[in-house]
């Protein structure tokens, strides 16, 4: 997808000769638009849970809000999380699990390999009331806890060992590597079979946004207003269809 | 959670001990009810959503607690022989009790709290009455009369017992020289039915967490039944609650938690609340086993002959 993606951004710019944007520029472009979609899933999807509730969503092929957590189950990674210290672990990341976190939806508890409890995300503030509760104590059955810097605290204490937390998480997609082999007086050419080479890994219904986003950022690149107005209005356009 | 296979139920699957899931069908666990609450009434598109989980945790709980204080009708007894200080200490889940009785003689016999107090805290005075006071300002005590006159058996009792005064023949006989009857035998014009019993009194201090008993009761087997709140001593791996309740526990949960909720409507906040106590009268209606069979019992008494 990358270099369709690639060649319509050229393709609009270099139609009204706006100019040209190199490889690394367009790499650079289209990782950022890459994360801009992939954060908007979230409000996308929140925004067609509110319309479920208002009953202005269908079911079947009328539900949507089913394709983007389809969409968003694609970055879903289970991983055992690295002991730290004690009841501390590391949260995910490229040098532990390897992969950055975007959210946490899941903290599984176990001892001696079998699972306990699914552990509950607490607040700083409210966690020493919540040890300090007769009733709603953590314990083996209803584990939780608190996020603090790179580490994640699980409560009880009991929870120590070093495989007894396993996480599911939303990964970051992998930033976009558009790469070529060099063509002396002429253009780059794609090559597909480079190692460091990565599409994009969003679906491919996004790429007529992944291409507007990049207009955009590329417009602002060469100081070509209209190409960015363009990028923008497009990209606009598409948004109000799709409500 | 599985069901249990029978050999599971009625063997512990070999394990030891054998009977630890007999009866276990009747209940459905803390955590079963936790889970299938969030599962069925918590989420995007119910009337509860965006809470911790230890609010339903919360609530559950507290559920619990109150189905065990009225309606459960899970009622615990703990036998214990009742030594010369002739107190009994509280079961470690002891919220309160139903019946405290004496076992002798093969009979269970009931006791009767007594209406008067039985024990007192005293402070140490001098001959003119003033006080003494500790290094870190509290007052000395000492033993109360009240205590050791009761343990010592000294204490005379209202009670037609034996630390009745009167040996517990209380009316005039005239032909008796102490002017007493001898024999508990005839009729008793005017006599205090409310203090009318034969057997030990007691008194609770639940802040001292013991039961007192009168000397009558030394070295006696006392059975006590009472109640608890359901919470296992905080193990959440065995609190469970009735089947015949599951339904109204969860109306509970919806309820507590809307109740205690900002901007929810009042018409949703009764809706939830007038499920819950309908829910609740149900499930007392079910669990009271009333029964043809037992109403007959008991009716057939209608029958019968008085003189």
């Amino acid at each position: 997808m990358i270099n369709s993606v690639r060649n319509t951004v050229l393709s609009i710019l270099n139609k009204n000769n706006y100019g040209y944007i190199s490889p690394s520029d367009f790499n650079l472009f289209a990782k950022q638009a890459q994360l801009d979609i992939f954060d908007d899933y979230f409000y996308q999807y929140n925004q067609l849970i509110n319309q479920e509730n208002a009953r202005i969503s269908g079911t079947g092929y009328a539900d949507v809000a089913k394709g983007y957590e389809e969409v968003i189950d694609l970055f879903s990674m289970t991983n055992t999380l690295t002991q730290s210290a004690l009841n501390q672990y590391f949260l995910p990341s490229i040098s532990t699990t390897g992969d950055d976190y975007y959210l946490i939806n899941k903290v599984l508890c176990s001892s001696g390999g079998v699972l306990l409890g699914e552990a509950e995300k607490v607040s700083n503030s409210k966690i020493n009331l919540l040890n300090s509760s007769h009733l709603t104590s953590p314990n083996a059955n209803f584990p939780a806890y608190t996020l603090q810097g790179g580490l994640i605290t699980i409560f009880p204490s009991s929870f120590n060992g070093a495989t007894d937390i396993e996480a599911q998480y939303i990964r970051y997609p992998k930033a976009p590597n558009w790469t070529y082999i060099n063509v002396v007086n002429g253009d780059p050419a794609f090559n597909q079979s480079a190692a460091d080479f990565q599409d994009f890994e969003l679906s491919p219904d996004d790429e007529t946004s992944l291409v507007f986003k990049i207009l955009q950022y590329a417009g602002m690149s060469i100081r070509e207003l209209q190409a960015a107005q363009f990028g923008a209005e497009q990209e606009q356009m598409e948004e109000q269809n799709e409500n | 959670m599985a069901y249990l296979s029978q050999y599971q139920y009625y063997d512990n699957a070999g394990a030891s001990p054998n009977n630890a899931n007999w009866g276990s069908y009747q209940y459905v666990s803390l955590k079963d009810v936790v889970t299938n609450f969030e599962l069925m009434y918590y989420g995007n598109h119910s009337l509860i959503n965006n809470e911790p989980r230890y609010k339903i945790l919360f609530h559950t709980k507290r559920g619990i607690q109150e189905l065990n204080y009225d309606a459960f009708k899970e009622i615990k007894a703990l036998e214990l022989k009742v030594y010369d200080s002739l107190t009994f200490t509280l079961p470690d889940d002891y919220v309160n009790w139903v019946r405290v009785s004496l076992y002798k003689d093969g009979y269970l016999r009931p006791l009767t709290e007594n209406i008067q107090v039985n024990s007192a805290e005293a402070y140490l005075q001098s001959s003119t009455g003033t006080l003494s006071f500790n290094a870190d300002g509290t007052v000395v005590t000492a033993p109360s009369t009240l205590d050791t006159q009761r343990v010592s058996g000294e204490q005379k009792s209202i009670y037609l017992n034996k630390n009745n005064a009167y040996n517990n023949q209380v009316g005039i006989s005239a032909d008796n020289p102490d002017g007493r009857k001898d024999y508990n035998i005839g009729a008793r014009y005017g006599l205090n039915t409310e203090t009318a019993n034969f057997n030990p009194t007691f008194r609770i201090d639940k802040k001292a967490g013991v039961i007192n008993f009168d000397s009558t009761m030394a070295n006696e087997q006392c059975v006590l039944e009472y109640i608890s709140d359901g919470m296992e001593g905080g193990d959440d791996a065995n609190i469970s609650v009735n089947k015949l309740f599951e339904e109204y526990l969860y109306a509970y949960v919806t309820y507590a938690m809307l109740n205690g909720k900002f901007g929810v409507q009042e018409y949703i906040i009764n809706r939830a609340r007038k499920n819950k106590s309908s829910l609740l009268r149900n499930a007392k209606i079910r669990i009271s086993n009333i029964h043809p069979g037992r109403l007959l019992m008991n009716l057939r008494g209608e029958n019968k002959w008085i003189k």
